[in-house]
Parts: C-alpha cells; sequence; structure tokens
C-alpha cells in the first residue's frame, strides 16, 4: 500500500488532475468576480461584509494552489489549501440541495437546472477526494521545484 | 505547512487586490449584500436599482393580505405556483409571458385597473422573477406595484399559510 501511495507516477496523476481542475475553476472567477460574488451570496452561509474579499480571494488561492501543485511549489501547503477549499465546497453544496430541494424555487433562471449542477458540482467534488488523499499522505517528491 | 499555507494565503491576497485595482470588473472590497430575512424590514435583493418598484417585507405583505384589497402576483412558473402560493394569488410566471403586446396581456391577466396595489413575488432571497416582472409590469403604466422579495419562503417561515392546488404534481 505504501509504495502504491508514494509512487511518482500516481502522485503525479494526482497533482495534474487537481492542479488543472483548480486552476480552470479560478478563471471565470478571477476574470468576472462580481458573478463569483453573487453566487456565494446565494448560499446565505458567509457574512455580506466578508463576500465581496472572499470572492476576490479565493480564486487566486484557488490559482495558486493548483500551480503550486503541477509544479511542486510549495507542495505541502498547497495540499492543504486545496483539502480546506473541498471541503468548503463539499459543506456549501450539500446545505445548498438541501435547502434548495425543500425551497422548490423556480428561480435562478432555471431552477432545476441550478439543482442539477450542483448535484453534478458534489459528485465531481467527491470525486477528486481520493486524489487528495493520496497527496496528503504521499512521501514522493520527484518532478517538484521547490516542495 | 502552515507556512507555506499562510504564504499562499498571502499571496493571493495580495494578486487578488492588486489585479482588482486595474481590471475592468472590479468590485468594491465591501459589497451590500442583504442577509437573510430576519422578518424585520423588507429584503432587498442586490440587483436591485434606483426607480425599481418599492420593496416590502412580512410585515407589510401580511398587513395588505388581510386587508384584501391588493392582487398578490405569483411570478414563478406554473407548477411552483401550484406546490404552494400565497392565498388568493395570481400566476404570471414570468419565463413563460407569451410573445406579442405584454401590455394587453397584463391587462386581461390581471383585470385590475393600473393603479391597483399589486405585490409580486416568487419563492424568495434566490429568485429575482418577482423583481423582472415587476419592472415590466411598472414599465407598462401600473403604478402602484411592490415587491415582496421575501416571497413564499418568508411567508410560510413566519407561519402563514400556503395555498396548494390539485394541479401541483410533486
Amino acid at each position: 500500500m505504501r509504495a502504491v501511495i508514494d509512487n511518482d507516477w500516481l502522485t503525479m496523476v494526482s497533482r495534474l488532475i487537481l492542479g488543472i481542475t483548480f486552476i480552470y475553476a479560478s478563471f471565470y472567477k478571477i476574470i468576472d468576480p462580481g458573478s463569483f460574488a453573487k453566487s456565494i451570496w446565494y448560499y446565505h452561509m458567509v457574512p455580506g461584509s466578508l463576500i465581496n474579499m472572499m470572492a476576490l480571494v479565493m480564486p487566486w488561492l484557488e490559482f495558486l494552489c493548483g500551480v503550486g501543485l503541477i509544479l511542486g511549489i510549495y507542495f505541502r501547503g498547497s495540499v492543504a489549501w486545496i483539502g480546506v477549499m473541498l471541503m468548503v465546497f463539499l459543506i456549501a453544496l450539500v446545505s445548498a440541495i438541501s435547502r434548495g430541494l425543500s425551497i422548490d424555487c423556480g428561480c435562478f433562471k432555471a431552477a432545476a437546472d441550478a439543482t442539477g449542477s450542483a448535484w453534478r458540482s458534489l459528485i465531481f467534488d467527491i470525486v477528486l477526494i481520493p486524489f487528495l488523499v493520496q497527496l496528503l499522505l504521499t512521501r514522493s517528491r520527484r518532478w517538484m521545484i521547490r516542495p | 505547512m502552515v507556512r507555506q499555507a499562510i504564504i499562499l494565503l498571502l499571496l493571493a491576497v495580495v494578486l487578488a487586490l492588486a489585479v482588482n485595482a486595474v481590471s475592468p470588473n472590479s468590485i468594491p472590497y465591501v459589497g451590500k449584500w442583504r442577509e437573510l430575512s430576519s422578518g424585520e424590514g423588507p429584503v432587498i435583493p442586490p440587483e436591485a436599482e434606483e426607480g425599481d418598484p418599492p420593496f416590502i417585507g412580512i410585515e407589510v405583505a401580511r398587513m395588505e393580505h388581510d386587508q384584501g384589497e391588493a392582487l398578490f402576483v405569483d411570478a414563478r412558473e406554473p407548477m411552483e405556483f401550484a406546490c404552494g402560493t400565497i392565498p388568493g394569488s395570481i400566476n404570471v410566471p414570468f419565463d413563460y409571458l407569451p410573445p406579442g403586446d405584454l401590455g394587453q396581456y397584463f391587462d386581461s391577466t390581471l383585470g385590475v385597473p393600473k393603479d391597483h396595489p399589486i405585490i409580486i413575488f416568487c419563492s424568495g432571497e434566490e429568485c429575482d422573477l418577482s423583481l423582472h416582472l415587476a419592472r415590466n409590469m411598472q414599465a407598462f403604466g401600473y403604478t402602484n406595484v411592490e415587491i415582496f422579495f421575501g416571497g413564499s419562503r418568508e411567508w410560510a417561515e413566519f407561519g402563514e399559510p400556503l395555498e396548494r392546488s390539485p394541479e401541483c404534481e410533486q
């Protein structure tokens, strides 16, 4: 088991999957923080005064940690943040879905669609967790610039 | 690991502030966002603009409902309307407005004079159909339009009954 977890290639695959996902996810939020802020507001989980700062900083954290994973720069810190963010998204999505189903809101422009995409995001989030666990445990430091 | 995490966070903050300072899509550092309604005063959505119809809270909505004069209009789609709306409301689903003369459609569907009090709502904070419908009615000359943005959710949250019709398939 240890040998599998420490495998350089497996570690590289996990780094690429999580890294590319986070960099990709950060782009539209960095370009359009206003829309992202509104998305955060819809969850009703963050105090109003903090929403804009969160909408500004979190995408850059996603981007930096994604780059950190792929290039192996500040690897441990990047893995830690990505773990925290995956958990935050998980909690937010579960809470949104549970409330969304009871709200039966025809809103969000397309309600059915919004709930569907929350489910898809939740499943995607869960699929990423094993890769995160592997990176938390691995001792591989191959192909890293400055772990 | 903690040291790296702190450095990454600081770097993200610096980048975020620097890019936001020059970005064409920059946003203020502290935005005007409404919290979930506590029942004190109306819920006003962040996208509300100058010139929008006034927003009312649960107390005013309840009072007007008791008085029975105002026409309550549910802006959601018919199935949601059927599955739980404020009693006595009529349904004008914003997403299914017919093509053609909207003014005529409003006049025939609402069946009230232009200055009759009208209260528009949908399901609550996440829903902006009520705002869009209200803007449209205002544009077609209805002068006494109010938006109950807390909607059916705030209505139910404060102990008021919702009306369900047999067409509801949920």
